[in-house]
């Protein structure tokens, strides 16, 4: 199974060198920025800010294609429903159906957001390996319950993933044929079979960690060590020029009112 | 079933990361009472994992095939750690395979999670009946599974209902959320139903698993 979202973590673009820290600060603000604009006239402003970013990233489109897909149905169903079901002026119809003008810039609206908060997270998360991602989070002050879990979780992750896709080949070698909804009892099964070894996976992996010594002082729950992560002026002028333009777009958004 | 980013006001997606930051305070205080409240992390991890994966499984509704969210079912396994688990299975949800959003996060977690700490607070009225009871067990995790979706399918159509289209008037409102919900019974029936039969099986193969707190 491959869920490689930090394929291209390791090229060497400003992008990729920047702190993961102050790059996780600088996106989100600019992703916030972002879902908080409802003006038209900012929406060219956003595709070029995003664009220019991927750019500068050197992520090929190809990646960025490849992860529209799925989301692409939400913007699909969206498509369907808002132009006949919001607003009262007709563009046009389509047979008894009437298009209506402000369904349609709603849509505009929702998918050139979507599409630029997108292109944010996907380069936030394709610049940076995500274990250093989690760990530049837990710097910034992330729980440890809630870091642990997330690295351990990412771990097996595969692992049950790769079960699962076993367990699914051994099922059909022996006949078993997903037609209807009588293999509901069979699915469960399954899925409870997945949740009973990852069960007693779990208690022999946390054995052998605390034998490593997990959870004692000076363990995990220190964070990162200091030194991990050092930051450089041009982390922090990256940082600043990102939130003024994130501050640009509220800006304009609030005059634009 | 998830809102992905750009389709919800600021102000809504804000408002969910502080339900949902009140909700991981909540959680992870209760887990911070135990004994060993990192005992529980390896386990609650692999488990968010296991979950994860077990709503990639696609159930066969002819002609089409859907996946489960099972939220209620993680209540029903994880107790306090469910909220933790879903807000971490959502994150991956939204970085790795652009299902959901990070600005929707909190309100993704909210929505899903907690009606899957009120799954775990009715599932264990199971225990009226007794821990060994196969009926109980089963009527009690089928109304964990049914209303753990059921809760979160209304309260994702009444915030995407009431949110996104600006133009749209009242009585349109009502009708879409009414239709959309009315829709879901299915799913939810489903949902319900897998769940029994998988609390059943766990009951029956690993019942410490259905002990809640993990």
């Amino acid at each position: 199974m491959k869920l490689q979202l930090d394929e291209y973590a390791y090229l060497n673009t400003p992008l990729h060198r920047w702190d993961p820290r102050y790059k996780l600060i600088s996106f989100m603000v600019l992703i916030f920025a972002f879902s908080f604009v409802h003006s038209l006239y900012l929406l060219p402003g956003m595709v070029a800010v995003s664009g220019t970013l991927y750019i500068v990233s050197s992520l090929p489109l190809s990646f960025l294609l490849a992860r529209l897909r799925l989301p692409g149905f939400f913007l699909l169903m969206m498509a369907v429903l808002l132009p006949f079901l919001s607003g009262q002026n007709a563009l046009f119809y389509l047979g008894p159906l009437a298009v209506k003008q402000e369904g349609c810039l709603d849509l505009l609206l929702i998918s050139v957001k979507f599409l630029c908060i997108l292109t944010l997270v996907i380069i936030l998360f394709g610049t940076t390996p995500f274990l250093t991602n989690i760990k530049a989070m837990r710097a910034l002050g992330l729980s440890s319950i809630l870091a642990d879990m997330i690295l351990f979780s990412y771990r097996y992750l595969y692992d049950i993933g790769d079960k699962l896709k076993t367990m699914e080949t051994a099922m059909k070698l022996r006949g078993f044929l997903r037609r209807n909804l009588k293999s509901l009892g069979t699915l469960a099964s399954l899925a409870g079979t997945i949740l009973v070894r990852s069960y007693e996976q779990s208690d022999r992996v946390y054995k052998a960690m605390i034998l490593r010594g997990y959870g004692q002082a000076g363990g995990t729950r220190s964070g990162p060590r200091r030194d991990e992560f050092q930051a450089y002026p041009r982390d922090l002028a990256g940082l600043l020029v990102l939130v003024f333009i994130a501050v640009a777009f509220v800006v304009a958004e609030i005059c634009l009112r | 079933m998830h809102i992905p980013d750009g389709v919800l006001p600021t102000a809504v997606c804000l408002g969910g990361y502080a339900t949902a930051g009140a909700a991981t305070w909540f959680s992870l205080r209760k887990i911070s009472q135990k004994e060993n409240p990192r005992e529980g992390i390896p386990k609650a991890s692999l488990l968010t994992a296991a979950f994860l994966v077990a709503s990639w499984i696609h159930i066969p509704v002819p002609p089409a095939s859907v996946h489960l969210v099972l939220n209620g079912l993680l209540g029903v396994v994880l107790g306090y750690y469910a909220f933790p688990a879903i807000l971490i299975g959502l994150f991956f949800q939204a970085v790795m395979f652009q299902h959901g959003g990070l600005t929707t996060l909190g309100v993704n977690a909210t929505v899903m999670g907690v009606p899957a700490l009120l799954a775990y607070y009715l599932f264990r009225l199971r225990n009226i009946f007794g821990k060994d009871n196969r009926v109980g067990t089963g009527l009690f995790a089928f109304l964990a599974g049914a209303g753990g979706i059921g809760l979160a399918a209304v309260t994702v159509f009444v915030l995407l209902v009431t949110t996104i289209p600006a133009h749209m008037d009242v009585e349109a409102e009502r009708a879409s959320i009414y239709a959309l919900t009315l829709a879901h019974i299915p799913v939810m029936i489903i949902e319900g139903v897998f769940t029994a039969v998988l609390a059943l099986f766990l009951q029956r193969v690993k019942p410490e698993l259905l002990e809640g707190d993990s």
